[in-house]
């Protein structure tokens, strides 16, 4: 098992003739992950890869019925009206990449996403990989061999930390079940509760890493629902000590990494997980002696 | 630590966020921008108040009332220079001063709890807001009046003004949306006997909405200069570098496979300051940033900078063609750069440290 992509993922590329479309086209297929067809209005017709591009979602929906994850990688411009045809289309999974969507169109993706019962995951999302399995998005992508196979699930809001991070374990021994880029905006469309739920499931994964910042409140709602039941080992590594000390609604390095003081910040972080019993970790080196002890 | 040049770059001054007001309605009091202690506004009494981005300013010492016109000029310029937290005061806003029946604070934000906007309401506004009231809003429909009546009566607000706050929220609410805000507050909200006034502005805009694609510096107080990669990996360096005992004296950050250009260019703002002990250029592994292009542009930018940087250069990097790139680096040590290259088989903790002792030489 593993968590939202597996070898019966079937992707459709939303963006897929752009420079980050093509990317991501080739890196899924080189890993071995199906990508059926991409859309891009206007450009019906042609392919990519050798996969064909549709003029829209519904109409590569009617030529490939078992598309069931829609990977977005248009421009930020775009991203509301794409987002919006894979979830009208009822596409179960969509995983934003798209950097710097406003706040506000965030907020109507997830509303929509919520009436038809879709799962999104991102935006600013790395990409999600299930070593030896599938994987979309950028998420290790010259580097897939950091990635192995394994029962340690990752979620993070840092792209370059999940590589990071799944580096420290793999030398480690510790192989991985899922990687999630979650993103790090203000609005997030799964956070680390949600994606919680679906490893407590997920029997091949025993333990799980957390990597948060400062910023918003995803790291004390993980701690609350944590403490409500989840009964697998949790190691986290949270950035951004230094900045209890920076004026406040300063914006570091993402989105929704703003300073704040009370609820939001390093200290009130590490103090819900740790009430939650999460396992602080300091550096990524930690986090594998850490499991050491657990596993 | 004192910082210098923080500021959210789309927070809007008092003024600014008042001129919106007005534009979509929403009264505000009589006033005059002044930025020079001449052709003064002869109102009496009235109320100085500078126009800088923190949110404590009345704390500082930045709102003064007057209650004599003749007081204004005196006042005002103990204003005008005047540092609040590590901004200068450049313009003074004089307000005539409102006779308030009642203060009231209203506030709409996006919480990450319900990943939409939230409706912030109190009926004692002012400074130190006691418990807000918060209630979601649905952004597909937005502030209907049955919305609004719920939250103010939750939040006890007086019956008789229901219709009067609505009307303020619903303007509030197209000013949120249309101007693409992550907040938009006004506190106080004054009751006055002719309707209501908003008393102060805050407005933060989204950087998304026209996202400049710049890289904001973060001046510190310390003698490291900080090249971070990477949004996350970035504030974990400045952790790790900290902790390791060095002193930042920036933070900055640069991710998604920028061109050398912009690399370049950062690196001579980040060096081009005195009094720098080393340099330190690290990130995360890298998924998909070129490191080759980016390092070149590492490079290009020291090659401009003069004095020529002699200190220690600590590069952590990995990630695609980073063999490349270091073997460029290792060529240029001969132009009389002291690097220090590691790549992943050192963590980023160990190379902050590596950082240090060759900063600070005992």
């Amino acid at each position: 098992m593993s968590i939202l992509i597996n070898e019966h993922t079937r992707v459709l590329i939303q963006g897929i003739t752009g420079a980050e479309g093509t990317r991501a086209c080739k890196e899924a297929l080189r890993y071995g992950t199906l990508v059926v067809a991409g859309v891009t209005p206007g450009k019906g017709g042609q392919t990519v890869e050798g996969v064909p591009v549709y003029n829209s979602v519904k109409e590569a929906q009617t030529q490939h019925k078992d598309i069931n994850t829609s990977l977005i990688v248009v421009p930020a411009k775009f991203a509301l009206d794409a987002a919006l045809e894979a979830i009208e289309a009822s596409i179960p999974l969509v995983v934003i990449l798209t950097e710097h969507i406003t706040t506000q169109n965030s907020a109507r993706i997830m509303a929509h996403a919520k009436a038809k019962n879709v799962r999104v995951v991102g935006p600013s999302s790395v990409g999600i990989i299930s070593p030896g399995k599938g994987k979309i998005g950028s998420i290790g992508m010259t580097t897939s061999e950091i990635f192995t196979p394994g029962n340690i699930g990752i979620l993070s809001k840092s792209g370059g930390m999940t590589s990071e991070i799944a580096l420290a374990l793999t030398r480690c021994g510790f192989g991985q079940s899922t990687a999630v880029g979650i993103g790090a905006d203000i609005i997030l469309g799964s956070d680390f509760a949600d994606l919680l739920k679906l490893f407590a499931q997920d029997e091949e994964t025993k333990a799980v890493v957390l990597f948060g910042e400062v910023g918003g409140t995803y790291e004390e709602s993980a701690a609350e629902y944590i403490q409500g039941g989840f009964t697998k080992p949790v190691v986290a590594l949270v950035a951004g000590a230094f900045a209890d000390a920076l004026p406040q609604e300063t914006t570091l390095g993402h989105a929704g990494a703003i300073v704040s003081q009370g609820k939001g910040s390093y200290a009130s972080k590490i103090q819900a997980l740790r009430e939650a019993g999460v396992h602080i970790a300091q550096t990524t080196e930690d986090i594998p002696k850490i499991l050491h002890t657990l596993l | 630590m004192r910082y210098s040049g923080v500021r959210t770059p789309m927070k809007l001054t008092e003024h600014e966020g008042k001129k919106l007001f007005q534009h979509y309605g929403i009264e505000t009091p009589k006033s005059a921008l002044v930025s020079l202690p001449q052709n003064l506004p002869q109102w009496g009494p009235c109320v100085l108040k500078a126009q800088v981005h923190s949110g404590d300013r009345f704390k500082h010492g930045g709102i003064l009332i007057v209650e004599k016109v003749e007081q204004i000029q005196e006042k005002l310029q103990t204003l005008l220079g005047k540092n609040i937290q590590g901004e200068v005061v450049e313009s003074v806003l004089v307000e005539e001063k409102v006779e308030a029946l009642a203060q009231w604070y209203i506030s709409l934000s996006y919480s990450s709890e319900i990943r939409g906007p939230v409706l912030s309401l109190s009926t004692s506004g002012g400074t130190g807001i006691a418990q807000a009231h918060t209630t979601s809003i649905p952004i597909l429909v937005g502030i209907t009046k049955e919305i609004a009546q719920r939250a103010l009566d939750e939040a006890q607000f007086p019956q008789e003004d229901s219709a009067a706050v609505t009307e303020v929220l619903q303007k509030l609410w197209t000013l949120f949306i249309d101007e693409c805000a992550l907040v938009a507050e006004i506190n106080p909200l004054f009751k006055t006997t002719h309707g209501l006034v908003a008393g102060d502005a805050k407005i933060i805009i989204d950087d998304d909405k026209n996202p400049s694609g710049e890289r904001r510096i973060i001046a510190m107080d310390g003698d490291i200069a900080v090249l971070a990669s990477g949004g996350g990996a970035s504030m974990l360096i400045m952790d790790a570098l900290i902790r390791a005992g060095g002193k930042p004296a920036n933070y900055t950050e640069y991710s998604g496979n920028p061109p050398a250009q912009v690399v370049k260019e950062l690196t001579i703002k980040v060096l081009s300051r005195p009094g720098l002990k080393g340099c330190f250029v690290a990130g995360a592994f890298a998924n998909f940033t070129d490191i080759y292009v980016t390092l070149s542009g590492l490079l290009e930018g020291l090659r401009e900078i003069t004095p020529k940087p002699t200190y220690p250069i600590v590069v952590r990097r990995d990630g695609p063609r980073k063999d490349e790139a270091f073997a460029m680096l290792e060529q240029a040590k001969t132009e009389g750069f002291d690097f220090h290259l590691f790549g992943s088989d050192i963590s980023m903790n160990d190379s902050a440290k590596e950082m240090v002792a060759r900063a600070y030489p005992v």
